[in-house]
């Protein structure tokens, strides 16, 4: 048994942010995920609103704030500030993120040969960002032996113009692989051991050259360089900056299928904060039942294979995803439901849940399912009644959206996160604060 | 594409039953053609349950089935091992099943000549652990599962080594009949558009479920109840023997394990069009409902996804009859040649229809038996006894054969693209050496790529990477759009597989992959902007 002022479930951006916030207030802040959040799968971005007709996220936000019952409809406002509040928490975690609200969003190329719309990236990736001159040349280098990474293949994609939707886009693409030191002899090589071995530095300062070379056997000069995204983890602005001294043309990091590099580095990044901040974060707790009186939650249960682990707290902060985190579970006879308080889920009837094409441009029903709450993120029933006093939603588990097709989903974690935090922290005129109210 | 169209016979459809009539003809002399309007074994075959049978389901109800289908099998296994896993079958008495059947069991196999023993309750739960602990009796029979690609493969592979040929994606589009004679068949190719005729001397229809498109080209009927068939795919082998209930046949009531995975099926629902019909939630959730009486906890495991089958069900007009027409179980699944000759007045045409997969090439050869005595072939059926090619006598598959035959070479690291079924790179590069112009499916169903757990969600993008890397190499025109045609395809299909089964963990693993493909790897960006292919048969959910 332990106690804290308030208890986080779900370490993904939504609720890290909440834990950093919380803990900065002086409260006691207590984080607890069964595993680890959509950072790992993503790529490692963050995503505020990248809807075609946008130019900007601060005008996606405001076409998305427009869309019946989208969170930015209440978070909106507040999107800016908790970007600028979160940035340096990153830095100091040593993830640098480029770009702002009016930074145009522009096409980046994936790693399978297609383009993401894009405006706030790490600054491993950010070079993939600006308008590409007359003449440009962009070089796909791979890594022999690495499975999760096929330049040719890449490049043979991106050559195409419809790819970058008839746009701006590099004159030339070209592919080329390098053998890094140690590494061509084994194989099932994954983006982890690599980004490992990138760590080391008398091992990066051989690839470093090795790549070098690669590069430079390609005719001509400047333009960019796609790497995949296995440049470190503790090292990795060192080794981006080495390379950018290093190479003839600007690199950037190409995300990859999961486990991803650039959101392993994001997540330590807001871990570390959380910590630097006084809070705790335990990975491997899978709550199975939250404790309430009434209106107020008292307290967390995780049952683990040997011994139920029991958090007291003040207050709760629910971070526990959608559908892929685990926030939202689907039943066989149709039903969805939000396992842990049983809280009112805003969803379709079973049959509409999916569409018949998998890629249909009006994306599936389902992805609007969540949990509808007040502007202070309490959940609400279907009449519109908040339904506990000391709980606040945040993240990918808010109805409303669509986060992957919308590209909004980054925002709308980092924003409710944040305003959770607010919310639960604030000091209403007249009353204590709420989580020290139920300091037991 | 041969030079020289000059064929003795002209054989219509690629499933097992097309590959072993192919073959047949092959090894007594006739230069044969087999055409199929798509990949070879696209069908009903590849679309089946994987059930070798032992004929234990039929011996109660349909004798004549229970007896081809043992003798099939034992033929089966000594001509074909590398395409068997003999997992054995037990067939289970369950509370649920009438004591009257369980009882009169033992006999009815004995009298189709079925090998059937009781074995203790008690080993049997031993060697099934997850098997519902209220078995009352168990018998061991000689079922397994059987690979159909590759059994098409060796089939086709042994009449081209007889001088015969088989062309995929051949659509024949139409027959042409002078009198009681069919004298030409035209042919399209689904890829380029391009029309071939050809003059075969005779016509064999193997089209199954579709025999009656066949048919009607030439002005005969030959009416079809195709009876389509569920089946649901779980993430893990829980038995690794096949379990059958021990009652009349019915739904739901068998699990056959494949490779890593293990199949639950079927049920049976006439369909009018085999091209078009759809999976219900309700129909999942019986067959789960059903298949929970033979292990308890399957509600609980993850299914992977739900596919279905059209059964070439098939009666002669006169026995049709109101009760077969309410349930399609009641037709017989021993097989018929039809003559048209006899029947129809056309005298060089022959459909072969019902039958099952165990049974394709008893249905061959009773089919050719028809051809060549029409022809004068005085040749004998050689095909019982003839070790298929690429076989190996008495060996036959075992999951772990992959990684054995890895660790006979050395062992080490192996260069895994798709680390649930063990395909190596050296493996899909030899596949795609072998198979130029191949699609992805065509991977798939030749290494077995992407059909494991995961079911695709990362080898898919390798097996891309690997396919457009070697276009590359060889200067092919459309390294990228077959290498979108291999994610897109494969994503789509995995999702039309999730779509009825949308729920628990698959639907969580559904939702992840398609955030990785759609979020960070924008894979939407690699749809052409027009309308998607149109599929093949719509799998689909009732709304
Ligand atoms: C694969 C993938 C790719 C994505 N790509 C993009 C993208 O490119 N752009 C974009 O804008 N959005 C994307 N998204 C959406 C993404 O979900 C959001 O951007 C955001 O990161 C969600 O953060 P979150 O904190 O709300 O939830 P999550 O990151 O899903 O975190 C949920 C957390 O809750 C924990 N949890 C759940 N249930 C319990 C329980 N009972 N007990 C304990 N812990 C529990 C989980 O372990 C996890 O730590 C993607 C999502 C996925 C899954
Ligand atoms: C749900 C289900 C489960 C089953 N389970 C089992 C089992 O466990 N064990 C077992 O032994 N049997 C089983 N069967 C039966 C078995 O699958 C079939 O009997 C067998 O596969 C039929 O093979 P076929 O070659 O006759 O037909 P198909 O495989 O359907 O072949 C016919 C081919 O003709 C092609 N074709 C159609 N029209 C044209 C045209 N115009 N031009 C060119 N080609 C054309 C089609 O594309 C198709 O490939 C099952 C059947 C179903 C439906």
């Amino acid at each position: 048994m332990s106690t804290a002022d308030v208890v986080v479930i779900g370490a993904g951006l939504a609720g890290l942010t909440a834990a950093i916030r919380v803990a900065e207030s002086g409260a006691r802040v207590h984080v607890l995920a069964k595993g680890h959040a959509a950072t790992h799968w993503g790529p490692g971005g963050i995503d505020v609103a990248g809807i075609p007709a946008a130019s900007t996220p601060r005008d996606g936000i405001r076409r998305l704030a427009g869309e019946p019952g989208h969170p930015y409809a209440f978070l909106g406002d507040d999107v800016a500030a908790a970007l600028e509040w979160i940035r340096p928490h990153l830095a100091a975690g040593g993830v640098e993120y480029l770009g702002d609200l009016d930074t145009p969003l522009g096409l980046v190329p994936t790693s399978i040969g297609g383009t993401r719309r894009a405006a706030i990236l790490p600054a491993g990736q950010a070079a993939a960002l600006a308008p590409w001159a007359v003449g440009e040349r962009l070089i796909i280098c791979g890594i022999r032996g690495f499975k999760d990474f096929w330049p040719e293949a890449i490049a043979a994609s991106l050559a195409r113009e419809r790819i970058w939707e008839g746009g701006n886009r590099p004159t030339s693409v070209t592919a080329v692989s390098v053998v890094l030191p140690g590494l061509a002899p084994r194989h099932n090589l994954n983006a982890l051991t690599i980004a490992g071995r990138f760590d080391d530095p008398a091992w990066r300062a051989t690839a470093i050259e090795a790549i070098a070379r690669a590069v430079g056997s390609v005719p001509g000069s400047g333009g960019r360089v796609a790497l995949p995204a296995v440049l470190g983890i503790r090292e990795h602005a060192a080794i981006l900056a080495a390379l950018q001294k290093r190479l003839p043309a600007a690199p950037f990091e190409m995300p990859l299928v999961p486990p991803s590099v650039p959101g392993i580095r994001l997540y330590t990044a807001l871990r570390a904060a959380v910590i630097r901040a006084g809070g705790r974060v335990q990975i491997g707790e899978m709550i199975e039942r939250v404790e309430h009186d009434g209106r107020r939650v008292t307290a967390v249960v995780s049952a683990a294979a040997v011994r139920t682990y029991t958090v007291r707290t003040g207050a709760l902060v629910l971070a526990t995803g959608g559908i892929a985190g685990g926030g939202l579970v689907a039943e066989r006879d149709g039903r969805l439901l939000e396992p842990l308080l049983g809280l009112t889920v805003e969803a379709p009837p079973a049959d509409d849940w999916l569409l018949v094409d998998a890629f249909d441009p009006a994306g599936h029903p389902l992805e609007l399912a969540g949990i509808r709450t007040d502007a202070e993120l309490r959940p609400v029933a279907a009449d519109g009644a908040s339904l506990f006093d000391n709980v606040r939603v945040a993240g990918s588990l808010l109805a409303g959206q669509r986060y992957v097709r919308d590209r909004c989903g980054d925002g709308v974690a980092l924003t409710s996160g944040w305003r959770a935090a607010r919310s639960l922290t604030a000091v209403p005129a007249g009353h204590a604060a709420e989580p020290g109210s139920e300091r037991p | 594409m041969g030079d020289s169209h000059a064929y003795d016979v002209l054989v219509v459809g690629g499933g097992a039953t097309g590959a072993g009539v192919l073959r047949d003809l092959a090894r007594r002399g006739l230069r044969t053609l087999l055409i199929e309007r798509d990949d070879f074994g696209t069908g009903t075959t590849g679309r089946y349950h994987g059930l070798l049978h032992s004929g234990g389901r039929y011996v109660a109800k349909d004798a004549l089935a229970a007896r081809e289908c043992i003798a099939e099998n034992r033929i089966l296994r000594r001509i074909a091992p590398a395409s068997i896993e003999d997992t054995g079958g037990y067939f289970v008495a369950t509370p649920d099943d009438p004591d009257d059947y369980v009882d009169g069991f033992q006999a009815a196999c004995a009298a189709a000549d079925v090998d059937c023993e009781e074995i203790p309750v008690a080993d049997a739960f031993r060697a099934e652990p997850a098997l519902n602990p209220r078995i009352r009796r168990v018998f061991r029979l000689p079922d397994g599962s059987v690979e159909p690609w590759q059994l098409i493969e060796s089939n086709v592979a042994d009449a081209r080594a007889h001088g015969s040929d088989a062309w995929t994606y051949q659509r024949l589009v139409g027959m042409e009949r002078d009198g009681g004679r069919i004298v030409s068949a035209t042919l399209r190719d689904e890829r380029s558009g391009s029309v071939t005729r050809i003059t075969p001397r005779f016509v064999v229809s193997c089209a199954g479920a579709w025999s009656g498109q066949i048919a009607a080209m030439v002005d005969v009927t030959v009416t079809m109840h195709p009876g389509k068939g569920t089946m649901l795919i779980f993430n893990q082998r829980m038995t690794d023997t096949v379990v059958n209930r021990c009652h009349k046949s019915s739904d739901g009531d068998i699990m056959v394990p494949v490779h890593t995975v293990a199949i639950l099926g079927t049920t049976e629902q006439r369909v009018e069009d085999p091209d078009r019909y759809e999976i219900t939630r309700d129909e999942v959730a019986a067959l789960i409902r059903e298949g929970e009486k033979l292990f308890p906890d399957l509600g609980r495991m993850r299914l992977l996804r739900a596919y279905a089958g059209v059964r070439p069900l098939y009666q002669p007009p006169a026995e049709v009859t109101a009760a077969a027409m309410k349930d399609g179980r009641q037709i017989s699944r021993a097989h018929t040649v039809i003559d048209h000759d006899a029947m129809d007045g056309v005298e060089n045409f022959v459909t072969i229809v019902g039958g099952k997969l165990t049974t394709f090439r008893r249905m061959a050869e009773d089919t050719v038996d028809l051809v060549c005595a029409k022809l004068g072939v005085t040749e004998p059926c050689t095909t019982a006894d003839a070790i298929l090619p690429n076989q190996v006598p008495g060996k036959t598959y075992w999951l772990g054969h992959r990684l054995a035959e890895h660790e006979a070479e050395g062992g080490g690291d192996a260069d895994l693209l798709c680390e649930c079924e063990f395909v190596t790179r050296p493996m899909l590069d030899d596949f795609l050496d072998r198979h130029p112009g191949c699609s992805i499916d065509d991977v798939r169903r030749g290494t077995r790529i992407g059909m494991g757990p995961c079911q695709g969600g990362f080898c898919t993008f390798r097996a891309a990477g690997l396919v457009g890397e070697r276009a590359r190499r060889v200067g092919a025109a459309d390294v990228a759009e077959s290498a979108d045609r291999a994610i897109l395809g494969f994503l789509r299909e995995r999702f039309k597989g999730t779509r009825p089964i949308a729920a628990g963990r698959q639907l969580q693993e559904q939702w992840m992959i398609s955030g990785v493909y759609e979020g960070g790897l924008g894979v939407r960006s690699l749809i052409e902007h027009e309308t998607p292919e149109a599929s093949r048969e719509v799998v689909d959910v009732h709304r």
